[in-house]
């Protein structure tokens, strides 16, 4: 792969484009997590009483800040590069500059990332204004660094389908036929624990599951080397989807 | 003069299609070689294989010493690229355009910015200087993609197209840039469909149909051995040619039959005209061979789909 320093110039177009957008993205990434927390959290959270020994807030914020970090890298992976690719023509203009496919297709995918670390750092802020907190402080960098790689994994993911995407509407395919079913099968709103074997099994293929029981173990204080597996998936997940990612790109790319 | 530019069998395939058919062609420091063609010749498969954008399925092309296909990124260092299509970044400014460009190329900063002011002055854009690219007139755009694409210093510029759906005044306005630009010693690839455009700005063209070459040469030399120095057109039916042909033969050189018109080539029309209004003849038109003579008789004068 053909991959050099240049993906930070990439980088840099989109955040100078970005602030242009600032305000809207804000309330755009916001808006649905916001409203998982306040309808489950506290709505039915004053139902379910304590979960674990904690308010069911305490639960659902690691998954759903999680989540917003996955959302906020995929829609810019699908949408953001889609229009840049198709109605802007803006890669044809960037892969005819010293600046390869490859260093612009991870340029792409290192800005989503950094997309779903701002979405993700809002919501920690939310969450702490609720009282809900990092086990410590030094789990913050650790939560920085899962999101950051939750992003390159989700923004690595939707690359995949953005290359192969003719229009928008086939988007819908995976945003609700593989991210919304992943987001109630990975331990988000409820624990893995009670479900039936087979869909515990299913869940652990979900690279969503690592990321939430990662998230969780760091607010709730829980380091142990059971963990390992799940940064092993998240890894090895990552590594393929970005290497796939940016290949299938490429030959969308160059012809 | 050095040959800078040279295309060994240069051939692009996509899957079963042959878009460019084993070309071969040089091109010297300093010229503006010109690709002309309709639609579909390979005019533009052939330009983005000099350039490294589209990977060579057989053959070899060099630019400036380096292989295209293996020091990409030597070769579009020194190369400046004016694109068909309007790539510009919708959501920058002209000035953050031409800037984030530049980083492309990792001219640094201050650099950057005294190269961004004296392009814009060039192109006569200055005061769009914080213009969004939507607040722009096609022609205006089509002059920052001339400003953006000499933001390197390029040795070799690469204008694909570059006046497409201009008006009058835009068009000439691009090509004073393009030629003064030749002046100061750049080495110039135009692809046009526009014969005008090729004859006021190339050195040498090559003709394109159907991914092969089928003539090669200085614009007015080529009019001069295809055609003659003069075109008589007849609009009149077909059914009356052959007795007409025969009644001003040996007065044309050449003689072709397109839909209405009956055109014919010669190199001194003063004989062919007095012949023919003694014929008195209604539809006659009669003007000087071009260079879209050339281009008809070798691609068909047939609407190409």
């Amino acid at each position: 792969m053909n991959l050099s320093y240049r993906i930070y110039y990439v980088f840099l177009r989109n955040l100078i484009s970005y602030k242009r957008f600032i305000i809207p993205t804000f309330v755009v990434s916001l808006g649905q997590p916001l409203f998982y927390l306040v309808t489950f959290g506290l709505g039915m959270g004053a139902y379910m009483g304590h979960f674990g020994g904690k308010p069911y807030l305490h639960f659902l914020v690691p998954g759903v800040l999680i989540s917003s970090v996955m959302m906020a890298a995929t829609f810019e992976c699908l949408y953001g590069t889609f229009v840049k690719i198709v109605h802007e023509h803006l890669y044809d203009s960037l892969v005819a500059t010293p600046v390869s496919a490859e260093d612009a297709v991870a340029g792409d995918i290192a800005w989503a990332s950094f997309r779903g670390l701002i979405s993700g750092t809002l919501m920690l802020i939310i969450a702490m204004a609720l009282g809900v907190l990092p086990a410590s402080w030094t789990a913050l960098p650790a939560l920085v660094l899962l999101m950051i790689f939750t992003g390159l994994l989700f923004a690595s993911l939707a690359m995949i389908v953005t290359s192969v995407a003719p229009n928008f509407d086939f988007f819908s395919y995976y945003t609700e036929l593989i991210i919304t079913p992943m987001f109630f099968f990975s331990g988000v709103f409820f624990p893995l624990d009670r479900f039936p074997a087979w869909m515990q099994t299913f869940a652990q293929f979900l690279p969503l599951t690592h990321a939430v029981a990662l998230s969780r173990a760091l607010f709730a204080g829980e380091i142990s080397s059971a963990l390992l597996i799940h940064i092993a998936a998240l890894c090895a997940l990552g590594t393929v989807a970005f290497v796939v990612g940016i290949k299938r790109m490429k030959k969308r790319l160059i012809t | 003069m050095d040959s800078v530019i040279s295309a060994d069998r240069l051939t692009k395939k996509y899957g079963e299609l042959t878009a460019v058919d084993a070309i071969s062609f040089s091109i010297n420091e300093g010229e503006c070689f010109g690709f002309l063609g309709p639609n579909g010749a390979g005019k533009t498969t052939t330009v983005r294989m000099i350039h490294c954008v589209s990977p060579i399925s057989e053959g070899s092309v060099s630019v400036f010493g380096q292989a295209a296909g293996i020091n990409n990124r030597a070769i579009k260092k020194i190369t400046g690229v004016i694109p068909q299509e309007i790539t510009l970044d919708n959501d920058l400014t002209v000035y953050e355009n031409l800037m984030v460009f530049a980083r492309f190329f990792d001219i640094p900063r201050s650099e950057a910015k005294e190269r961004v002011a004296g392009l814009l002055a060039f192109v006569e854009l200055e005061h769009k200087r914080n213009s969004r690219i939507g607040q722009l007139s096609t022609g205006m755009k089509r002059r920052i993609l001339i400003a953006r694409a000499l933001l390197n210093n390029p040795r070799l510029i690469i204008a694909d197209e570059p006046t497409t759906g201009l008006d009058p005044q835009a068009r000439h306005l691009i090509w004073q840039r393009l030629r003064s630009l030749k002046k100061q010693g750049v080495t110039l690839i135009l692809t046009t469909q526009y014969m005008e455009e090729a004859e006021q700005l190339c050195d040498r063209i090559v003709v394109m149909y159907q991914g092969r070459i089928l003539k090669e040469g200085v614009p007015q030399r080529l009019v001069q051995d295809e055609i003659g120095r003069e075109v008589v057109e007849i609009r009149a039916s077909e059914e009356g040619d052959a007795g007409l042909l025969a009644t001003l033969s040996p007065l044309y050189t050449g003689h072709e039959r397109a839909g209405d018109t009956l055109y014919l080539y010669c190199t001194d029309s003063h004989a062919l005209m007095e012949r023919m209004l003694s014929l008195n003849l209604p539809n006659v038109l009669h003007r000087p061979a071009t260079l879209e003579d050339v281009f008809l008789k070798l691609t068909g004068r047939s609407l190409i789909e």
